[in-house]
């Protein structure tokens, strides 16, 4: 991931009003992580596992923050089950942002299941998704995403591809 | 020592701006007989319970937050102890209702019915006040701690299992239950958790 998607990706965060994001250290997102973890505009909780992280941005929405989750590929399917058992059955909204690992340009053989999984898994859990493949496309797609999360009280999801993850 | 003596006890001298965030079954029955209220959060579902109390507590700093977690919500889950430790919000107090059993699937043992110990997972994950509560007296000495000690505390209470359900003529949904308590916390924080909307805008 380059420094522009990097920058476009927090700067999007912030732009869209989010301050509050949970986070599993990813190979793909250790350097944005590492940025929000030191940005004092920002109260970043690293868990232990995605499904955690479901229920943390969803306490943090009930007090009023709004938040987001930067989940792995694969940990979107440990997250499943508190997205569906709070969020689709509560209805709470959040971000979450999520490296496609597995699509089209990727090389690492260990990741191509996730490229059944991971639309599959949106689709069933009925979380709407965007694909920003161009850096030019992020900001946008997080204030979109966080907009229509706000206004209908579901997640959306942003899946980073193309030459946000794979340049 | 039963579920709803330890309830009782503790709501009697619970402020009403505590947020109770509670296991499902019987926690969430007890919480709308006893203390029902727009801050409590009920019925959060296995694994989620604890972790979602995090989220409170670290959004809420100025709150104090309650966790009613029972054993198997909690056994599903549990790196949210560590993660509890290193987050550390002071304002954070669990206690998990340990009655040894899935109650709501016919009372089929969990894992605390063995070996297992929730107060020595906690201390080893890191959370620094942690406990076993074996009888009602000893519970009452706590619920000071439990409301006004700075967290993050988790207190294991052993509890009977549920012969008695007390029965709530209250019916709610999660949803309801989710308006009901952000249009608290709005009111009650000043805060605009739900947005305005003008036409296909969100007004953010």
């Amino acid at each position: 991931m380059t420094e522009q998607a990097v920058n476009e990706i927090i700067t999007g965060l912030k732009d869209a009003g989010v301050n509050f994001v949970s986070l599993l250290p990813d190979s793909e997102f250790s350097s944005v992580q590492t940025r929000l973890l030191k940005d004092p505009e920002m109260r970043c909780v690293s868990v232990s596992n995605e499904a955690i992280g479901v229920s943390v941005c969803a306490g943090a929405w009930l007090s009023g923050k709004v938040p987001a989750l930067l989940v792995p590929t694969s940990g979107l399917l440990v997250a499943s089950w508190p997205l569906t058992s709070i969020c689709m059955a509560w209805g709470i909204p959040m971000v979450l942002i999520i490296p496609f690992r597995g699509d089209i340009g990727d090389a690492h053989w260990v990741m191509r299941p996730y490229q059944y999984t991971t639309k599959g898994a949106l689709d069933l859990l009925q979380i709407p998704y965007i694909v920003v493949n161009r850096n030019t496309e992020i900001k946008a797609a997080i204030m979109a995403a966080r907009r229509s999360a706000s206004g209908w009280l579901y997640p959306q999801a942003i899946l980073l591809t193309g030459e946000v993850i794979f340049s | 020592m039963k579920r709803s003596e330890c309830l009782k006890l503790l709501f009697d001298k619970m402020a009403q701006d505590v947020i109770v965030v509670g296991n499902v079954g019987d926690t969430a029955t007890a919480m709308l007989t006893y203390r029902p209220s727009d801050a409590n959060v009920y019925s959060v579902n296995l694994g989620s319970c604890s972790a979602m109390g995090l989220g409170l507590a670290l959004g809420l700093p100025q709150r104090r937050v309650v966790v009613l977690d029972g054993d198997g919500n909690l056994l599903l889950n549990l790196a949210v102890l560590a993660d509890i430790a290193r987050e550390a919000p002071k304002n954070l107090a669990i206690i998990v209702q340990d009655n040894e059993v899935y109650g709501a699937a016919g009372n089929m043992p969990s894992a605390t019915a063995g070996p297992a110990d929730l107060a020595d997972l906690a201390k080893s994950a890191g959370i620094k006040r942690t406990g076993t509560i074996r009888d009602l007296g000893d519970f009452k000495n706590s619920v000071d701690d439990i409301l006004n000690a700075p967290g993050p505390l988790l207190f294991v209470a052993k509890i009977e299992t549920e012969t008695d359900r007390p029965q709530s003529p209250v019916t709610y949904n999660p949803v309801e239950n989710k308006f009901k308590f952000v249009r608290y916390i709005e009111a009650t924080e000043k805060v605009r958790i739900i947005p305005q909307t003008s036409g296909s805008r969100v007004v953010l």
